[in-house]
């Protein structure tokens, strides 16, 4: 999933009663606020190429 | 004299109970009134912890009649952040919800270790709800307000912190740092701020935010009361697994060496480009006292920024994922539409986000192969008005809450060590702060580098005369 083709309005109204959330209207507008600003933040990072063999941060030792 | 002393550092109040100039007690009696006194206008303090601030304070002026070595925090008052855990009290972390938690049996151990040295515990400090907040704003306990303009904000989430040194109620406040927590209030309230490299202190007996990002540290207002009080929390705590091992060498020693021979340099592009004029002056302040003229890029930190945002919006979704379906009108509504919209960002992105934090982490360690200290805002601003939601950065409106964070958060998601130092322009009222950032487990050097220049009159954190 590309963060162009994210469609917050689709996400918020899916997945709220996926995740058993429930929503007010003006909780909902607010929700679309901050997931638009995601996928602002997502498109800046998703624009840059990382190797497949690019490890993550998080370091777990055994 | 104790009025004098209040106003003064940790370190002068230390010395003062040492010779029997003043009592802990008389200390401890007087940063009590104080704090009633002023907490009203200022909004610093949700709890105050007396009986215990006084016991403490009656130990200690025993120990010094019986002639016992007194600790370098003999009897300075400090307060903490309400997330860090203080026995007997529930763990609020800013929320209403926490508030029906037990109360904790045991001290974070960071308290703990303050108090060995000496410390005096007088309080738990006003934050935002569960650390999500950059304003100081709390729906449930009122804002802490700015004690320079009480109708300006003074940032967060450690509000409360900022408030209480800044307002001369304590001279060292404990904070959290997860994306610019004590360095966006330093920078607002005019304070000097330290957040460790990620890793260094223990974390135990503190409510959580982002695990991968948190940090805790300390606010004061000079870089010695700065430095002691780190000197006092290191040491190895094998509870935080996050705690790595590294040698625990105190920086309090090491403030005067000469700070002659480090290589400054202040960071371009991105940290210049969406700052009001009065941040890129007060960079413009600290690089000629240093004089450092070069300028250095950190490659991806815009993107090392929206990364941290989407870790820090997926983590602390799911830390709160129950309670956002239980009680979400528990909630400061600011805080729960954003961790609301963290439930439902895709995996996918903060995967890709840890993957870009250790190529970032690379490639940032590899320019302190030239340089020892980089120099950029802490904040884009000064600290806006207390209702103020939008502020206009690089031509563009923006919310304030969530992009006030904007230059601390690409430095703190590799975990380097941060002093936000405070700069003063004349006939201005409010402050700003510049990060001064050093290569990870080198606090020493940032610590050298503000101690330099508080020395030299270049930044400086009174106490601010409340009207």
């Amino acid at each position: 999933m590309t963060a162009k083709v994210f469609d917050p309005e689709a996400v918020v109204d899916a997945m709220a009663p996926l995740l058993g959330l429930t929503l007010t209207p003006e909780s909902r507008a607010q929700t679309l606020v901050h997931l638009r600003i995601a996928a602002e933040q997502a498109e800046k990072l998703l624009s840059v190429p990382l190797d497949d063999r690019q490890e993550p941060a998080p370091v777990f030792t055994a | 004299m104790t009025a004098a002393l209040l106003d003064g550092t940790a370190q002068a109040i230390a010395a003062a109970i040492r010779t029997g100039a003043v009592s802990a007690r008389e200390i401890a009696q007087e940063t009590l009134d104080r704090i009633e006194a002023r907490n009203g206008a200022l909004g610093a303090f949700t709890d105050m912890t007396a009986t215990r601030a006084l016991a403490k304070a009656d130990a200690i002026d025993t120990a010094r009649a019986r002639g016992t070595n007194l600790g370098p925090l003999a009897g300075a008052p400090f307060a903490v952040k309400n997330l860090f855990d203080i026995a007997g009290l529930p763990t609020r972390a800013g929320s209403k919800i926490n508030r029906d938690r037990p109360p904790s049996k045991v001290d974070a151990t960071v308290i703990a270790r303050l108090e060995t040295a000496g410390g005096v515990l007088v309080g738990a400090l006003n934050m935002g709800e569960f650390a999500y907040d950059f304003t100081g704003r709390n729906v449930h306990d009122g804002p802490s307000r700015n004690p320079h303009d009480l109708e300006h904000m003074t940032g967060g989430s450690s509000g409360g912190s900022a408030a209480a040194v800044a307002g001369g109620l304590v001279p060292i406040a404990l904070g959290s740092d997860t994306n610019g927590s004590i360095r966006v209030p330093s920078s607002f309230c005019g304070l000097f701020g330290l957040k460790p490299t990620y890793g260094r202190l223990s974390r135990v007996g503190t409510f959580p935010f982002v695990a991968s990002l948190d940090h805790v540290g300390s606010l004061a207002r000079s870089v010695g009361d700065l430095a002691l009080s780190y000197d006092a929390m290191l040491g190895r705590d094998d509870r935080d697994p996050a705690q790595a091992d590294m040698p625990a060498a105190a920086a309090s020693p090491m403030l005067n060496d000469r700070d002659v021979g480090l290589r400054v340099a202040r960071l371009g592009s991105y940290f210049a480009r969406s700052a009001d004029p009065s941040a890129i002056s007060a960079v413009d302040t600290i690089a000629r006292a240093l004089k450092a003229d070069r300028v250095v890029e950190l490659a991806g930190a815009e993107q090392a920024r929206s990364a941290a945002y989407l870790i820090t919006m997926v983590e602390g979704a799911a830390l709160h994922l129950a309670r956002l379906r239980e009680r979400a009108q528990d909630f400061d509504p600011e805080v729960r539409d954003r961790l609301i919209a963290g439930t439902m960002v895709p995996g996918a992105w903060a995967a890709q986000a840890q993957k870009f934090r250790r190529q970032f982490h690379a490639t940032t360690l590899a320019l302190f192969g030239d340089v020892d200290i980089l120099l950029a805002p802490a904040t884009p601003c000064r600290a806006p008005r207390l209702e103020q939601t939008t502020f206009v950065l690089d031509g563009r409106e923006m919310l304030v809450r969530p992009n006030i964070g904007l230059f601390t958060q690409p430095i703190s998601f590799i975990g380097l060590p941060v002093v936000t130092a405070p700069v003063w322009t004349e006939g201005e009222k409010l402050p700003i702060g510049v990060q001064i950032i050093a290569a990870p487990w080198r606090e020493d050097l940032a610590l050298r580098v503000a101690w330099a220049l508080e020395r030299d009159g270049v930044v400086r954190a009174p106490v601010a005369r409340l009207s």
